[in-house]
């Protein structure tokens, strides 16, 4: 009976860490009693800002910074200072805008390597051996393992990859790998299924802007690595829409 | 129904297009802006993007129909869009990016109704 009790109690807990009511309430003021850590836990909206100077310090050597975060994209052809392999060059030269306007492919989402940067809002839970990042574009969902495992020898590769964390300090700091190909910016540039993403969160003095550098390494395309800073604001009471997208948008398009 | 159409460089301002699935800058010319006005045939309101259809009178007197795709719903949402904003049947004047296969198909910036308010909160302004 104990076992039982127990076992309710963690369902009961897991489901209200998973409520989206949390997510939308006021954020608590800081208290004696706050965890060790800061609570990231929220809905963030997208927001534009000057990069954290900290944060990009951090940065690799033969880190190049792309300027495509939020709405900002790369028209065809440049990759803001990304050095292409001559395979991956030639790959991203033969690529056509229109080939994504299909059924097909109009619902199948970008890997995280590129959505992370885009300009719509998500929403964190946080507990102490996991952090859930639901994203409203495209209903993604990432998992970040935060009880000391290691990436899986093996594993399906999906478009978020595999995400392990730690703390640094107050800064979140998240490892992915796994990743399915799928494209870095959008415009006919993909990386491989191999390529390694870095993360760093943290939040500012006031609490009220979550600032993240984005950095991501991948030898067999690149001969660079390339890094973003994204930011995003506290935006209370507001939670993360379904996002239900539609393939037969793809045939508008077409349709003349 | 008069429509107009007027094309002209403009610079990518504040009001910035919001990317979805694929790439605006490969699709849309952002040093351009074309502003319509016709009347709505058919106004979806799904993602990854909505679409308004309208008829537009050219210079020559005839009718053009144009393509309108939005922002992702999930956005306009909370910039004061729902499926009744835009009605069939109804004037409206949209302003965006051209296509840049010379289409007649537009990226919305805004849209406004015939005494000139906006539909939705444009961007730019607002806090989302």
């Amino acid at each position: 009976m104990v076992v039982q009790a127990k076992r309710v109690v963690w369902v009961a807990m897991a489901l209200i860490a998973f409520t989206p009511v949390l997510a939308a309430a006021p954020r608590k003021p800081k208290t004696a009693a706050a965890p060790a850590h800061p609570d990231l836990s929220g809905f963030w909206g997208p927001s534009l800002g000057k990069p954290d100077p900290a944060l990009m310090a951090k940065l690799p050597p033969n880190t190049v910074v792309l300027d495509d975060t939020g709405a900002a994209e790369f028209p065809k052809g440049e990759y803001g200072g990304l050095k292409l392999k001559p395979n991956a060059l030639a790959k991203a030269q033969k690529w056509k805008p229109e080939d994504e306007m299909t059924i097909s492919r109009t619902c199948s989402v970008q890997s995280s390597i590129y959505t992370i940067q885009g300009p719509f809002p998500f929403e964190i839970y946080q507990t102490p051996q996991l952090i859930v990042f639901k994203y409203e574009y495209y209903d993604q969902v990432r998992l970040v393992f935060m009880d000391g495992r290691g990436h899986p020898a093996d594993a399906p590769r999906t478009k978020g990859g595999h995400s392990i964390g730690h703390w640094e300090g107050d800064e979140l700091v998240v490892d992915t790998r796994l990743f399915e190909p799928s494209t870095i910016t959008n415009n006919g540039l993909e990386h491989s299924e191999n390529i390694h993403m870095v993360e760093r969160y943290k939040l500012s003095p006031d609490h009220k802007t979550l600032m993240a550098s984005q950095w991501f390494e991948d030898p067999e395309v690149l001969d660079n690595n390339g890094a973003r800073y994204i930011q995003w604001k506290a935006k209370p009471g507001y939670y993360v829409y379904p996002y239900d997208c539609d393939p037969s948008f793809a045939l508008n398009y077409r349709a003349k | 129904m008069n429509g107009r159409i007027i094309l002209g460089a403009a610079a990518l301002l504040a009001a910035c297009p919001v990317a979805a699935h694929h790439s605006f800058a490969a699709f849309f010319d952002a040093s351009k802006q074309v502003t319509i006005t016709g009347t709505v045939t058919e106004f979806q309101f799904t993602n990854p993007h909505g679409l308004i259809v309208l008829m537009v009178k050219g210079a020559d007197g005839k009718e053009q129909e144009w393509r309108v795709e939005t922002n992702a719903p999930v956005v306009l949402r909370r910039r004061g869009w729902t499926l009744q904003s835009v009605k069939p049947g109804e004037p409206v004047t949209i302003a965006g990016w051209p296509s840049r296969d010379g289409r007649p198909y537009l990226r919305l910036r805004a849209a406004f109704h015939p005494d000139g308010t906006p539909i939705g909160v444009p961007f730019g302004t607002g806090e989302l």
